[in-house]
This record gives structure tokens, sequence and C-alpha cells, in this order.
């Protein structure tokens, strides 16, 4: 399974739920796969939208938040494990599409095969699920429903070569129509 | 500043709705953060970087935060100020301490306290001294500027530990 099929699965599954999506490759295949007004793209500040998604949590309590995040992007805010780990917040669901490279600045390796961060999220006293398969997806997003969180789901997926066109929003329109698309 | 004036600046920002505060400590603002963490309201972050993230959820969430850093940890986010806050005009307040402002402050302060002053004015990041005689009336700038854009609260470190 490549990223972009894991992405199209689980945007779809989760309808008009929130999702930060981390910079990269990441938010590429969510516009292409599914684009959708309460999808924030996170274009620049790498590592940074498990701690976006943090904060809509803490806010947005009736709802729950999907992060959309890589190894390499994890790797980079590790303190924002501790902080969730800490917070607790029932309503963070946080995605890691994990295929051990950085694939976005041309496939140099990440360390995720010799520290997992399913290891690191579990220390940090999330609810951890490792999957590898599409059919395993689908059977994880049912299940959760009905979990509090924090809840991660790190799945693995294989490197590709498939490159999806680049978010073509402006960021303040990206910025504008999730904001409203919190209030609903 | 005072702690009296620093306790009161945080219950002034309380009474107009700000009521998310994430950063880093500084010993520059410890009543500040004193009087939040008092009223439980104050989350501390591991990284500046982290903090500021934290906050841009909360204004995507249509509420204006307040991130409190050092300035070391202002240094340390200027990419994450300018490629999230500033590109997508992310509405937060700031409140950095200034240290390095007194000529005799620790060696590892100087540096950074003689530019912090060209860095806030070269990623044109709008800011305002706030002081014992200035503060009530730096809380309401602060918050007309959110209106638009992000801002900046510098507090001075006046001593030396």
């Amino acid at each position: 399974m490549i990223r972009k099929e894991a992405v199209e699965i689980i945007s779809k599954s989760i309808q008009e739920s929130p999702i930060v999506s981390a910079n990269g490759f990441i938010s590429r295949d969510l516009f292409e796969a599914n684009d959708k007004n309460s999808n924030f793209y996170m274009i620049g500040s790498m590592g940074l939208s498990s701690s976006i998604g943090l904060g809509i949590s803490i806010i947005n309590k009736n709802k729950k938040i999907y992060i959309f995040d890589g190894d390499g992007n994890i790797f980079m805010n590790l303190g924002s494990l501790v902080t969730i780990g800490a917070v607790q917040p029932k309503n963070l669901v946080h995605i890691i599409f994990d295929n051990s490279i950085h694939e976005s600045t041309g496939k140099q390796p990440t360390n995720s095969k010799k520290i997992k961060i399913e290891n690191l999220a579990k220390a940090a006293k999330y609810k951890v699920f490792v999957v590898t398969s599409k059919k395993a997806i689908i059977d994880i997003m049912k299940k959760i429903k009905s979990l509090s969180g924090p809840i991660m789901i790190v799945i693995k997926i294989k490197p590709s070569n498939y490159i999806s066109t680049r978010v073509t929003l402006e960021p303040k329109t990206i910025k504008n129509r999730f904001s409203k698309s919190l209030l609903s | 500043m005072k702690k009296l004036s620093q306790r009161q600046m945080f219950d002034e920002f309380l009474t107009i709705g700000i009521d998310n505060f994430i950063g880093v400590p500084d010993s520059t603002m410890k009543h500040f953060i004193s009087q939040g963490l008092k009223k439980n309201k104050i989350l501390i972050a591991t990284r500046e970087e982290e903090a500021i993230g934290i906050g841009v959820g909360i204004s995507l969430s249509n509420k204006i935060p307040l991130i409190f850093m050092q300035n070391a940890g202002f240094a340390n986010s200027i990419s994450t100020i300018t490629s999230l806050v500033q590109l997508y005009e992310i509405p937060v307040i700031f409140l950095i301490g200034w240290r390095g402002y007194l000529k005799n402050d620790a060696p590892e302060h100087k540096k950074i306290g003689n530019i912090q002053p060209k860095l806030l004015q070269t990623i044109g990041l709008e800011s305002k001294v706030v002081t014992d005689l200035n503060w009530k009336k730096s809380v309401k700038w602060a918050i007309e500027k959110t209106k638009k854009s992000s801002c900046a609260l510098i507090i001075r470190r006046e001593f030396n530990d």
C-alpha cells in the first residue's frame, strides 16, 4: 500500500471531521484524493501538525480531530508526544504514515526502523495501533469510533514514485475555510 | 516589570477573553506565568515552536491565544513565525522576554538581546515594549492588532539573578 491509498481511505471514512495534514507529500496526497473545507494543509513549519491538532482538540471537544503525520515529521517534534500524552485529549487521533524515509525530499532514510514510533507513543500514554493493510485500516477506523484518545495509528506504507499535485489553494483561503468549518 | 503589574496584566487578558496561554517559561515574566498557573490557564510546551503550533490550533478554532517565551526561543521560532503564523495570517499574541536588555546581563543573553529589536523588525512582527506604566494600554493594543494579524509584547529583563 502506498501513502496516497491510505490517505484516501481514511479521509473518506471520516467525512467532515477536521484533518491537520503534515507538509510535503502528505498534504499533497490529501489535497488530490479528497479536498475538503475541513482539511488544514500545513505547507510549511515541518513537524508541527500534531501541535496544531492538539490546539484544535483542546477547543473543539465535541469533534474528533485527525492528524495526518509522517515519520520524518514527528521525529522533528517529539516533544509533541510528551505534551499530548500529558494533556490526554480524548478527541485526538494521530495517524502516522510511516515509510521510514523523507519521501518529499528525495527518499533519504529516517530512523523509524530502528526507533519505533509506536513505542514512543506508548510511553507517552497513547492508545497505539499498528496496521499494514487496507483491510486493517478499515477495521481500525471502525474500532476507534468508540475509543477515547489520544489514539495513534501507525500505518506502515511502501515508498512510492507517485507524486500528487501541489496544494494550489492560497494559505489564507485554507485557513478561512477551515476555521469556518469548525464553527458548524 | 514588577510582580503586581505582571499579575494584573495576566488578569486583564483573562477579563478581555484570552484564556489560552501556551509557552516555555522565562523568569523575566515569572509572575505573569505563576498567576496563570494559579488560575489553571497555562499549558507548558517542550519547545517554543511547539507552543506556537498549539497556539495556531487554538486561533484556527476562532479563539486568540497568548504564546510566551524567552528571546532565545523567539530566535528558535523565526521559521515557524514566518512559514506558519505569518504565511496563513493567523492572529496570535506573543509575549517575549528581553534577556540581554541590561548591559551587564549574562554572556549568553547579550547577542540575542542586542539583535532582538532588529530581528522583530526584519520579520515584520509588530511589537511594543510593555512596562509597569503602559501594560493596560499595551494589552488593548495587542487585542486590537489581532483583528488583522499577530503581534508581540516585549517584556524587559531589568534584573540579574
